[in-house]
């Protein structure tokens, strides 16, 4: 599905991923975990292409995007939801949802509003209120409807987890994870807040330093003692 | 208080024209966050193309439309040629190359058309309406601006609010990288901004045009005007520029009427400066719209 080889970005002198290698499947959760500064939002934003790597591949259904634009990346299947409050305060729950899918004709738009009403019931209920009346854990499930609109295979999720109650976070990922198994999405959650993450994942994936120190199955990553205390602090 | 309503009802039509240049000044100021210096100079000189059609054709809608087809291609072209190139480096110098294009297009007009300055026939009557036993300052051709100008405003505002078209251009004003990772064409909605602009500044050229004459300067203190309406308006607010422009207009009116016109510009310069120093936002704009 979705795939880096070998990428490589850096901001001038600053390597911010040096080589990274990863694969996301279809129908499950891959998360990487690191600190602040491991490069997680670099390659999250690289994905997207807000930024364009400096060596190395993405590959998207097994055809190389390094260099697309992130309007056509959208357009193609990939649907990155950034950090923190990534929704547009001053337009309506419902002109929001509309945005992330404009390009495509009326009725696959219906279908996909219908899958992010029957996921988040409360955009429904709160549609035609502006997005800053929203709580946070609205605005995240506003943001992440917002990505489906456009029918990804493939879904991004950059901090979810930012400014939110745990428990919050937890209920809109467990659905997140549902929605990857039922719908065979694949989503790439990218997280600091590794217990959260690593229990909705399949697998896990630690980064450092723009590097993987780590990659496996999900519960085996958490259980990893000796990595908890030297990559993820707890 | 008969002076005092003619004044007022004067003042109407000045300031339906200059709420449409500050529509204008705000549909760039939306798209790219920065002020077009050369918006009045871009109608000025689609204003000199409608008076060509005009004066060849004899035809008011023909010469109308013509110039709003040229404000459309000249809001385009200046977007490309000047605040392109330099607009990602710095909007500064951005803003001080539309200056750059405002005296290019006069010299240009003064080359093409000459300096003298030149009457634009009204379609209708300018002359003032009896009624009840006396003429008021209105004219069938003020009906016409501003029915005109509340036409274009409806339909922008429609065209914001319930087109894709517009969603997509608010959306890549408020945050164009949450629009383009939407998928959204955040360059071409900003183009669009600039030739919609041009399209809104030709239109309020050609109606100004019979009342005030035309010359490559004479759009000048329209400028003045139009950028006091759009600021105190919030610089973001299309409902703003329209009320706060109207408002202008019967100011500018009520001043040269009691006073001399020659204080218009000063007053409109007094209460901009009174309006950046009590809401520095404006008054219909967002916190923090202007924080560039």
């Amino acid at each position: 599905m979705l795939e880096t080889v070998d990428l490589c970005v850096s901001y001038g002198a600053v390597k911010a991923l040096n080589g990274m290698n990863l694969v996301v499947p279809r129908g499950e959760v891959t998360a990487v975990i690191g600190a602040n500064g491991a490069g997680k939002s670099t390659l999250m934003r690289t994905l997207a292409g807000l930024v364009t790597p400096q060596s190395g591949k993405v590959l998207f259904d097994g055809v190389s995007i390094s260099g697309h634009k992130p309007e056509d990346i959208v357009r193609n299947g990939m649907a990155l939801v950034p950090e923190g409050r990534s929704t547009i305060p001053e337009l309506t729950v419902e002109e929001n949802l509309r945005l992330g899918g404009l390009w495509r004709n009326k009725s696959d738009r219906g279908a996909s509003k219908n899958v992010v009403f029957d996921l988040f019931p409360i955009l429904g209920e709160r549609a035609s209120m502006r997005a800053d009346t929203l709580s946070g854990g609205e605005r995240q499930q506003l943001a992440i409807g917002r990505a489906l609109m456009s029918n990804p295979k493939c879904l991004l999720l950059d901090e979810p987890s930012l400014g939110l109650a745990p428990l919050i976070v937890t209920q809109i990922l467990e659905l997140v994870s549902r929605l990857a198994k039922e719908t065979n999405l694949a989503v790439l959650l990218v997280e600091q807040n590794a217990v959260t993450a690593l229990r909705v994942a399949t697998t896990g994936v630690v980064l450092n330093l723009g590097e993987v120190v780590k990659s496996g199955p999900a519960a085996e990553i958490s259980s990893d003692e000796e990595l908890r205390h030297a990559y993820l602090g707890y | 208080m008969t002076n005092f309503l003619d004044y007022l009802l004067g003042g109407f039509s000045n300031g339906a024209v200059i709420a449409l240049m500050a529509l204008a000044l705000v549909l760039v100021w939306r798209s790219t966050r920065m002020i077009n210096f050369a918006q009045v100079g871009q109608a000025m000189f689609t204003t000199y193309i409608a008076l060509t059609v005009q004066q060849s054709t004899g035809n008011w809608l023909l010469a109308l439309v013509v110039a709003m087809g040229a404000g459309l291609i000249l809001g385009t072209i200046v977007f490309f040629l000047v605040i392109r190139p330099v607009k990602n480096s710095d909007t500064t110098g951005a803003i001080i190359a539309t200056f750059g294009v405002l005296i290019a297009l006069q010299a240009a007009a003064g080359m093409i058309w000459g300096g003298d300055p030149e009457g634009f026939i009204p379609p209708v009557s300018n002359a003032g309406l009896e009624f009840a036993g006396r003429v008021w300052p209105i004219s069938l051709y003020d009906i016409l601006v501003w029915t005109v100008t509340a036409a274009l405003v409806v339909g922008l505002t429609l065209l914001f609010t319930k087109t894709s078209l517009g969603l997509s251009m608010r959306a890549s004003a408020f945050n164009p990288e949450v629009a383009r990772l939407s998928g959204v064409r955040v360059n071409r909605m900003l183009i669009t901004g600039w030739a919609l602009a041009g399209a809104t500044g030709a239109i309020g050229g050609v109606l100004i045009a019979p009342v005030a004459s035309i010359s490559p300067n004479s759009f000048d203190i329209l400028l003045v005007f139009a950028f006091t309406a759009a600021v105190i308006g919030g610089l973001d607010s299309l409902i703003g520029a329209v009320t706060f422009g109207i408002g202008t207009g019967l100011v500018i009116s009520l001043v040269s009427g009691y006073t001399d016109a020659s204080n218009a510009p000063v007053v409109a310069l007094v209460l901009l400066t009174v309006n950046l120093l009590l809401k520095p936002d404006g008054v219909f704009g967002h916190h923090g719209a202007r924080s560039v």
